[in-house]
């Protein structure tokens, strides 16, 4: 039996990220109160303690370090079996210090050191879903993120 | 607010009784846990019909999509309680993670409040077929997908993470580990009922180990086994009764709240910010301080928890782990070492998260330690991640 890669299932809290990760722009759900970003998001926020977050999904860059890496030899989930080996980077988002996200590594040269500067990228696996993942910057990318806010809502 | 535990030597551990660890026991687990029970009783003196308290953690520890069957794959509190022939007060299971030290609070908590006289405090692990931690899984919803279809799943690449973050922070030597999965080893292979006895572990073994999800070799992580232990616990007074010197419980620290993250992403500051909290809880329940400490046992169920363990607690300085164990810190045999893995641990024994560290503090405290018998006075049990566990403080007078 093949067991095929794990597909999201969009709900409320997360609707606006999958279709902003479909148009290949990485949105991420910020606070209406204190505009903290948060992931994933939850019934409060965890920054400013607002048990009505009301969050909503905006664009930000998605450039950030890298802060560990993990080459995957043995993959738990089965799904992932036939893509062994692979690298997950796990990165510190330029939007928001101490922001944290985990993706597959894609690209030359896959060879992460701490503190390398990443760029989000996506993988479609199919026609309505692309997973985001990362890819190593050469060049340093100048300023830090500013995020656009121009991509709100969900 | 002092924070020290008021129930602290107030209730001791009377006797114990452990299965053989396999990859897989030939009777089902329910069975087993029967009767290593029953033993335990019959260890600390008592009868059946006298426990009128059960407890556990029933947890079933895998990542992966194996069902979860009372009596087959675990053993819950209620279940041995219906098989026992005892009428309990007192049923109670550890819902968090740390699941010894929150079952041993359970059990002390009630016993200190008269709640129940005689507890019997049971964990029964099982190593179901197929993967351990092998999940099937084609769609993600509700927490996981923030991290499934990105290839991010189960507890291989959850420690992973925070170990390479620690090995690039500090600029360890990966190498160094080998001498913490040998020193697991040397001791399990002590110890007679452990999956490892009589079977060391070389370094050129170790370093020749696969890789699972770097830097996490298949020898930096525990065996899935079947296994059950039992405890029976009482108050300091009815212990002093009874066939076995008891040993104490000081008191016990469970991690508090951590930050809100993706599914099992563990940063390395998270790791030691929580960590320090629990070491900090810790001390302050029981008055102890790390140098009173004569026989730290810490979790080992990935080998860099000893890291992590031995940084929180304050037993080295941080990022100073792996030249402690480098410079054999932890060696059990050397004169003026912490013998940290003494018990075996989890490496050592298979894993049974968190059992060989209790086991250890009771049976060197209760002098009950055979060939193996150390001059220890004070023991930690710790169990799981520093900032997502629990350590409970064990002496041999009550403090």
């Amino acid at each position: 039996m093949t067991v095929t890669r794990p597909l999201p299932i969009p709900d409320d809290h997360s609707a606006g990220y999958w279709a902003a990760a479909r148009r290949h722009t990485l949105a991420l759900p910020r606070c209406a109160r204190c505009h903290s970003f948060a992931l994933p998001p939850s019934e409060t926020c965890r920054h400013c303690g607002t048990f009505e977050p009301e969050f909503r999904f905006e664009a930000v860059s998605g450039t950030g370090r890298v802060r560990s890496w993990t080459m995957v030899r043995k993959a738990s989930l089965l799904g992932f079996a036939d893509q062994v080996p692979y690298l997950l980077v796990d990165v510190e988002l330029s939007a928001q210090p101490g922001l944290r996200m985990i993706g597959r590594l894609l690209g030359e040269p896959a060879d992460p050191h701490l503190d390398d500067p990443v760029q989000v990228v996506f993988e479609d696996v199919d026609d309505d879903i692309s997973i985001p993942a990362f890819t190593l910057v050469r060049e340093t990318p100048g300023r830090g993120d500013t995020p656009t806010g121009d991509e709100a809502g969900r | 607010m002092s924070g020290r535990f008021p129930g602290g030597g107030r209730v001791a551990i009377a006797g114990f009784a452990h299965s053989a660890v396999q990859r897989r026991l030939d009777r089902s687990l329910g069975a087993i846990t029967v009767e290593v029970a029953r033993a335990a009783i019959a260890d600390a003196g008592l009868a059946p019909e006298m426990i009128d308290g059960f407890v556990t953690s029933a947890l079933f520890p895998t990542a992966g999509t194996h069902a979860v069957q009372d009596g087959i794959s675990t053993v819950t509190a209620n279940w041995l309680a219906d098989r026992i022939g005892a009428d309990p007060r007192y049923v109670a299971s550890f819902q968090g993670v740390g699941q010894i030290p929150g079952s041993v609070a359970l059990a002390v908590n009630a016993i200190a409040a008269g709640a129940a006289d005689y507890v019997v405090l049971h964990r029964a692990l099982h190593n179901p077929r197929g993967g351990y931690h092998d999940n099937s899984m084609t769609t993600a919803a509700g927490p996981q997908q923030w991290t499934a279809p990105q290839g991010y799943g189960g507890p291989l690449s959850m420690i992973a993470l925070p170990y390479n973050e620690y090995l690039q922070r500090y600029k360890a030597d990966p190498e160094t580990m080998a001498a913490v999965v040998v020193e697991a080893r040397k001791n399990g292979a002590r110890i007679p009922w452990s999956y490892w006895f009589d079977r060391p572990l070389t370094t050129a073994e170790y370093l020749t180990a696969p890789m699972m999800s770097d830097p996490i070799r298949r020898l930096d992580c525990d065996i899935p086994v079947d296994g059950v232990a039992t405890f029976v616990l009482t108050s300091a007074e009815r212990a002093r009764d009874l066939p076995h010197p008891p040993v104490y419980i000081a008191g016990y620290a469970s991690s508090g709240p951590h930050r809100e993250r993706l599914p099992s992403h563990w940063p390395l500051d998270d790791i030691m910010a929580g960590g320090c909290d629990t070491a900090r809880r810790l001390w302050a329940a029981t008055g102890l301080r790390p140098e009173d400490v004569d026989l730290p046992q810490l979790y080992d169920g990935f080998s860099p928890f000893v890291y992590f363990w031995l940084e929180t607690l304050g037993l080295c300085p941080v990022g100073q782990a792996h030249r402690f164990v480098s410079d054999g810190g932890i060696d059990s045999d050397a004169p003026g070492a912490l013998p940290v893995l003494s018990g075996g641990g989890a490496l050592g024994n298979g894993r049974m998260h968190g059992i060989p560290q209790m086991l250890e503090c009771y049976l060197q405290l209760s002098g009950r330690a055979g060939d193996r018998q150390r001059a220890a006075t004070v023991g930690l049990a710790c169990h799981s991640s520093p900032h997502y566990g629990g350590a409970v403080a064990y002496t041999r007078e009550p403090l």
